[in-house]
């Protein structure tokens, strides 16, 4: 059995980016149906500043994840296993980047320009467009539908070997 | 009444032989005027597709250049249909009953070099305002071309109102630029 543990910084950026998702996820869903009001404005604001931050924790996240090496995985698991397992986390990590990415170009193409928090101002990556803004919505919302999907894998899968293998592979990410 | 000056310099120029300053429209495709708004503390960005100018000016006959400016505010481009159908809408322009804003001159001053200050009286959703427009007129590969940029404040035409109307949703200033080529 391992119990070799990931270290403390990956174990709360986890969970801490896990929150932010699940919350920006929520809030998302709910603000695309809402007609036109300030409410709607204020709602689409913090989305956007959700998906900032949540932009910046994981690029530090990947950083994070490149210099200090993960635990190994349970040696009862065949390589097949291994490798799909690397290949899911591989795709979480391409959409947590990719979803902010297209959140951002999206609103950026609206011609609504990101202020994170009402203080820093993210550039805009480009021109005003309402076609490819349109485009950017539609990957976004495909994206965040693929990403539920793959949380739900991962989830599925860690409750598999918690629970049928049990191999206590969710100790690692245990505080 | 302070315009006194201006509207004898207009009334003068009834008189004038007109022939020297003609009237002309404007290249659509080298004209535009967008403008700049805040959401949330956010800029926001947009445009007018369709407006059409008569302008006659002459640099050494002022008192007879002259300028109206016709925007049809349901060629709005903005970030979305659903903020374009909101922005036409009876809270904002009310397009229906307002479709148009228009901008007539009523003086134009000299500020040195290529710079000038066009006064004039803007209407929006029926309400008219005078305004001062500084303007860089300037002759480019041989047209005549006229630039600048105004802040108006949107609650002075009752653009935005009822939930529409707190700055901390909607900004009160909008910053509006145009740059019109005109026809030679």
């Amino acid at each position: 059995m391992n119990q070799e543990k990931y270290n403390s910084t990956a174990i709360t950026l986890h969970w801490l980016v896990a929150l932010l998702i699940v919350i920006a996820f929520s809030v998302g869903h709910y603000m695309a149906d809402l007609d036109l009001s300030p409410w709607k404005l204020k709602v689409f604001a913090w989305h956007k500043w959700m998906g900032v931050t949540i932009f910046a924790l994981v690029l530090f996240r990947i950083v994070w994840r490149f210099t200090h090496t993960a635990p190994a995985l349970p040696a009862a698991m065949s390589d097949l296993m291994k490798r799909l397992s690397g290949v899911a986390h591989l795709a979480i990590y391409l959409l947590m980047l990719a979803i902010p990415l297209t959140g951002w170009l999206h609103s950026s193409a609206a011609g609504v320009t990101v202020v994170y928090f009402n203080a820093l101002t993210i550039p805009d990556l480009v021109g005003k467009d309402k076609a490819l803004a349109h485009l950017f919505q539609e990957i976004h919302e495909t994206l965040n539908w693929a990403l539920l999907g793959l949380v739900m894998l991962h989830v599925a899968a860690a409750l598999k070997h918690q629970l049928v293998d049990r191999d206590n592979l969710l100790n690692r990410m245990r505080w | 009444m302070k315009n006194a000056g201006l509207y004898l310099a207009l009334a003068v120029s009834v008189f004038l032989p007109l022939h020297e300053v003609v009237a002309g429209g404007i290249v659509a495709d080298k004209s535009s005027i967008t403008f700049v708004g805040k959401q949330m503390g956010a800029p926001v960005e947009g445009r007018f597709t369709r407006f059409d100018a008569d302008i006659a000016f002459n640099p050494a006959k002022l008192a007879q250049s002259h300028a109206l400016i016709t925007i049809d505010l349901n060629s709005i481009d903005l970030a979305s249909d659903e903020s374009e159908s909101e922005i036409k809408g009876k809270s904002w322009f009310n397009a229906a009953a307002f479709p148009k804003a228009v901008f007539e001159s009523t003086a134009i001053r000299a500020m040195g070099g290529d710079r000038f200050e066009v006064n004039g009286r803007l209407s929006i959703k029926g309400i008219t305002r005078d305004i001062v427009v500084p303007v860089q007129f300037r002759t480019v590969a041989g047209a005549q071309t006229a630039e600048g940029r105004l802040e108006i404040h949107r609650s002075d035409f009752k653009v935005g109102e009822g939930v529409w109307a707190d700055p901390d949703s909607v900004a009160e200033s909008v910053q509006v630029r145009f740059k019109v080529t005109l026809k030679p």
